[in-house]
């Protein structure tokens, strides 16, 4: 790091960017400066997991499968990480991998191609059969957050992009590199998801919307 | 609407989504955003995206387990550590403000002057024959210190009381003043510069003295 030096020396260690972090860990291996770089960034890539998985003992789990995979790479020689993008993209990058591994082995993620997204009546298709009725849906408002609940109803692709964009706070052209889709795609997700969410409130009495309909 | 116009909207939705997010950094992003809202349905589309990106922007942040952060932490220093990356840092000279190394050594300094100015004036007032000129004006003399005393081996067979030591004739210290006037006497002498003893003579010629005419003096063994 150029500037590294400057930096340590006018700002406090939990104020340094995260590239200096990486940096003092991989080339000292000082946990403390990874210490930072993890409490920094758990509410993020915990918010994301949590919300992809809905369980929070898995999602424990994998925020540490992220991290040791963190750790090991940043470890190698020639690892991913190659300090040219931002390190909470990269960090997200290998939680999905690790949510979406976890999610396929439970036989709970479909990959969809950007060719059928525009198909707003295939939504309801693509409801998982083992979701709960609408009926059900206002029972579970007396003990989950509403929110979540809807959150958790989304098709994967759209509540994967939500989670970036509000839990990993990416912007929408990290948010297509990472899934691997274009912008447009992306932000195409996005707006389903708000406008699928957005039905789903109205549709329980609990919520109290504008009567607006798009 | 045709087909075009369809594509076009979806895009101005799309504009909304990218403005609703700060993602529109463009200097005429506010001027294209308020137009953009002129038209009815994207302003009901903006109005539905807020609500529901309002309600999500409020939801409660979750954190892991602490645990888990500290056994990823642990798993950091063991990786660390067997990869021998670990090495000294390079000394850091961290220069000390001014202030903090003038402020010891001005206290320093301030007790030393203290201390030898102290010290002079002790001296000032005493003067150099203080002592010895207390002495020779006390009239009573006083009896001797404790302190001399415990260093004054006591003579066998006496007893050494607590009361008066002044009325012990054995250890009362002399009080006969006279030795003090003599004293006194001497200090206040001063020399008499007048004195001029003058070429040696040969006794001969002095009065008294045999070969000098006198009488005065009688040799040793002469009759009267």
């Amino acid at each position: 790091m150029t500037n590294s030096a400057g930096i340590q020396k006018h700002l406090s260690r939990s104020e340094w960017p995260d590239e200096t972090l990486v940096s003092t860990y991989v080339e000292t291996g000082d946990e403390h400066a990874f210490r930072i770089l993890v409490e920094r960034h758990q509410e993020r890539v915990f918010g994301f997991l949590l919300g992809m998985v809905r369980d929070r003992e898995i999602a424990n789990d994998l925020f540490q499968e992220t991290f040791i995979r963190v750790i090991a790479a940043l470890q190698k020689q020639r690892g991913s990480y190659d300090q040219q993008g931002r390190f909470l993209g990269w960090v997200l990058r290998i939680a999905r991998n690790a949510a979406l591994d976890h999610l396929r082995s439970r036989k709970k993620w479909q990959d969809v191609t950007a060719s059928t997204e525009e198909d707003e009546a295939s939504f309801w298709d693509r409801l998982p059969d083992d979701g709960p009725l609408g009926d059900e849906l206002l029972l579970d408002a007396e003990r989950n957050t509403f929110l979540e609940d809807c959150i958790e109803q989304l098709p994967p692709e759209q509540r994967e992009v939500l989670l970036l964009r509000h839990e990993g706070d990416l912007t929408f052209r990290e948010i297509a590199e990472l899934t691997g889709c274009s912008i447009n795609t992306a932000l195409g997700r996005m707006r389903y998801a708000l406008m699928n969410l957005r039905r789903m409130m109205r549709a329980s009495a609990k919520v109290d919307l504008s009567s607006v309909d798009s | 609407m045709t087909e075009r116009d369809t594509e076009k909207v979806m895009g101005h939705k799309k504009d909304i989504l990218l403005h609703l997010y700060g993602e529109k950094n463009s200097d005429g992003a506010t001027t294209e955003l308020r137009s953009m809202l002129e038209d009815e349905q994207l302003h009901d589309e903006h109005t539905a995206l807020s609500e529901v990106k309002f309600r999500l922007d409020h939801r409660v942040r979750v954190r892991p387990d602490p645990v888990v952060i500290d056994r990823i932490v642990a798993q950091a220093a063991h990786a660390g550590g067997a990869s021998g990356r670990r090495v000294d840092r390079p000394a850091v000279y961290r220069f000390r403000p001014l202030r903090k190394l003038l402020i010891p050594a001005l206290s320093v300094a301030a007790a030393m002057v203290v201390t030898v100015g102290i010290g002079f004036l002790v001296s000032d007032r005493i003067g150099p024959d203080a002592g010895i000129q207390n002495l020779a004006d006390s009239r009573v003399d006083k009896a001797p210190p404790e302190s001399l005393l415990r260093a004054t081996p006591v003579p066998p067979g006496l007893i050494r009381n607590g009361g008066n030591q002044a009325n012990d004739p054995m250890l009362a210290w002399d009080e006969d003043g006279r030795l003090h006037d003599i004293y006194r006497r001497i200090r206040t002498m001063k020399p008499n510069t007048d004195l001029d003893w003058g070429e040696p003579v040969p006794l001969e010629s002095l009065d008294g003295l045999p070969g000098s005419g006198s009488s005065r003096v009688k040799q040793v063994g002469s009759r009267n």
